[in-house]
């Protein structure tokens, strides 16, 4: 693809960079060969049918899977390979698909456990405020269990606990995913407020492309583990294969 | 029936049944804690309870000439113990179940009780270097005496407990009070630090805690050293307890102790000292059945003796098991991933 389509964005400093990244499944050839890039300030959707690899991606990215060739580079640094838990140490946080609330912690609980690696009590509490701002029902629950809230809820608990780092690169797997149209609403809105107001990087991952196309700057097409279209949010959303395929054009 | 001998007797078993729960209800929650963590049965935690009886025998043995407070030789037993038994059993984990992380469930669990009797085997040469094989607590002059003998020396709930006739030694005391000390700070460390949060959620979750930024390996090591920790303070109070024991004494009572973690639901903390708890009443309520039924006039009761009471516990454990699998506070687990 030509270079130029890549960078029409925000800032030009690359965050995060994959080239030509192969991940495995034991056998099963999951990614073969993503190239992308995502800049500072930028938001960057990542859609594509199911099982395409949008999760792989992430995956590998936050380095819960080791890639078996390529190079991925996180804030100008080797990332390949380099465990989640020390990865996340560096303002990476990653929402992952299907929520994995820890459901015998209390809600607090959760976002105490998100903010782990902040050592300031103070700044903690002041983020599960924050958290509380975005997602008033949270507040509601506080002391509820985890594993008992509903699933929407555990979408925004999930959500408010990634931001209890304050992270610098943000993944997101499917945010959307069991909310009602109301609350998908506000959690995009939640997410344009976060790259405006605080210039966060974000990697959406979205089945919903047509809202994932309007927030983002830009945006990669993936297809069985392969990267089939780039370019702008905007352009791919005219695009006539996409609207087919997955804008739920006829 | 005489109910002014009966009363006190019940009382008496009841209390010398709890004393007995308290040092189960300690050993108990290094199973289950490790249990919580990696789906593991440490077998290896009864010989981690034994080195730390051993440990205290030692520095009981060899503090006692010297004419320092009893109570602080008992700290200096504890302290000692806690260190060596948590070290030993992050050592084991480090050594003989990481490797074995993704192996099949049953490997580790063969390896655990390798290390079990590979532990005893040392335990034993190493007390045989200095010609010894049984060991016999030397405790302080103090610990032996009844507790509360006389009114003069009493206050509060120790009057309380002389007046129902309640019959204990000092050394029963200290049992308590260092059980229910340890259980204090335990619940503390797990339920409001930031490391037991930690623990907690590696226990539900452990790729997605790594995605929190917590290192599951260095909170598996700290839950095996806590659990190793409890296992020392255990051994301590059991060698106290029963006053003589040797390498292979870990066995039963670390059998009774995972039957009361399972009775009370394997992986729950609260569980364990339930578990712990109910399992020395039972026990002592079985040994003594043959003189309740003198007192009751019954003769039906007398033939059973002591040599019953882990029957008693494992009947009780078989009933729980059939009416509540999950053990009394056990979650289901059929959610777990
Ligand atoms: N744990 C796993 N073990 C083996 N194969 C897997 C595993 N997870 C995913 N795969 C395979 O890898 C491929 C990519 O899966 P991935 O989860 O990344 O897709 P996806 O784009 O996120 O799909 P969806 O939109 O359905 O979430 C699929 O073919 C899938 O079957
Ligand atoms: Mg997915």
């Amino acid at each position: 693809m030509p270079e130029a389509t890549l960078h029409r964005t925000p800032t030009t400093t690359e965050m995060l960079a994959l080239t030509d990244v192969h991940t495995y499944y034991g056998h099963i050839h999951a990614l073969k060969g993503i190239s992308m890039t995502v800049n500072e300030g930028e938001i960057v959707a990542l859609i594509g049918g199911n099982g395409a690899g949008k999760t792989t991606t992430l995956r590998t990215v936050s380095g819960m899977m080791k890639p078996k060739h390529g190079t991925l580079t996180y804030q100008g640094q080797n990332a390949a390979g380099i465990p989640a838990h020390i990865i996340m140490g560096r303002g990476m946080s990653h929402v992952p698909e299907g929520r994995r609330i820890f459901k015998d912690l209390t809600v607090r609980e959760n976002l105490e456990v998100g903010g782990y690696t902040v050592t300031d009590k103070a700044l903690i509490e002041q983020r599960i405020q924050e958290g509380f701002g975005f997602f008033p029902r949270l507040k509601e629950r506080e002391h509820q269990l985890g594993g008992t809230m509903s699933g929407g809820e555990q979408q925004m608990l999930a959500i408010a606990r990634a931001l209890m780092v304050n992270p610098k690169l943000l993944l997101l797997d499917e945010p959307s995913m069991g909310l009602s149209p109301l609350f998908v609403e506000a959690i995009f809105d939640i997410i344009v407020k976060l790259n405006r107001e605080r210039g966060m990087t974000i990697l959406l991952v979205e089945q919903n492309a047509n809202m994932a196309l309007e927030v983002a700057h830009r945006a990669y097409v993936m297809q069985t583990g392969e990267i089939k279209l780039s370019g702008k949010a905007s352009d791919i959303a005219q695009d006539e294969s996409v609207r087919k395929a997955y804008l739920g054009d006829d | 029936m005489d109910l002014a001998t009966l009363l006190p007797f019940l009382v008496n078993v009841i209390v010398g049944g709890l004393v007995l729960g308290f040092v189960y209800a300690i050993i108990a929650l290094g199973y289950t804690m490790v249990y919580g963590v990696l789906q593991l049965i440490n077998f290896a935690h009864s010989e981690v309870f034994v080195t730390g009886a051993v440990v205290g025998f030692e520095v009981f043995r060899i503090l006692a000439p010297n004419p320092m407070n009893g109570y602080l030789k008992l700290l200096i037993a504890l302290v000692s113990a806690m260190l060596i038994s948590g070290g030993l059993n992050v050592l084991i984990e480090r050594l003989a179940y990481r490797p074995l992380r993704n192996a099949p469930k049953l490997v580790p669990l063969i390896t655990a009780i390798g290390v079990s009797l590979i532990l005893q085997d040392v335990l034993r040469v190493i007390e045989g270097f200095q010609g010894r094989f049984d060991l016999t607590y030397t405790l302080p002059d103090a610990f032996g005496v009844k507790f509360c003998a006389a009114e003069s020396s009493c206050v509060g709930v120790g009057n309380f407990l002389r007046t129902i006739g309640v019959d204990l030694q000092v050394k029963d005391v200290i049992l308590i009070v260092v059980a229910l000390l340890s259980l204090t700070v335990l619940n503390y460390v797990v339920n409001r630090t930031r490391l037991g949060k930690a623990i907690r959620a590696v226990a539900q979750d452990r790729v997605t805690a790594g995605l929190m930024g917590i290192d599951s390996n260095l909170m598996i090591s700290a839950t095996f050293l806590i659990g190793g920790a409890l296992g020392g303070i255990s051994g301590v109070l059991y060698g106290m307890k029963v006053g003589t024991l040797n390498a292979y004494s870990g066995f039963e009572p670390g059998l009774v102790a995972f039957t009361a973690a399972v009775l009370g639901g394997i992986g729950s903390i609260p569980g364990a000292v339930l578990g712990g708890l109910l399992i020395g009443v039972i026990q002592k309520l079985v040994s003594v059945m043959s003189v309740l039924g003198d007192l009751v006039g019954s003769k039906n009761l007398a033939t059973i003796d002591d040599s019953y009471s882990k029957m008693g516990a494992f009947v009780v454990l078989v009933l729980i098991l059939i009416f509540k699998p999950t053990g009394l506070l056990g979650k289901s687990n059929t959610e777990k991933v």
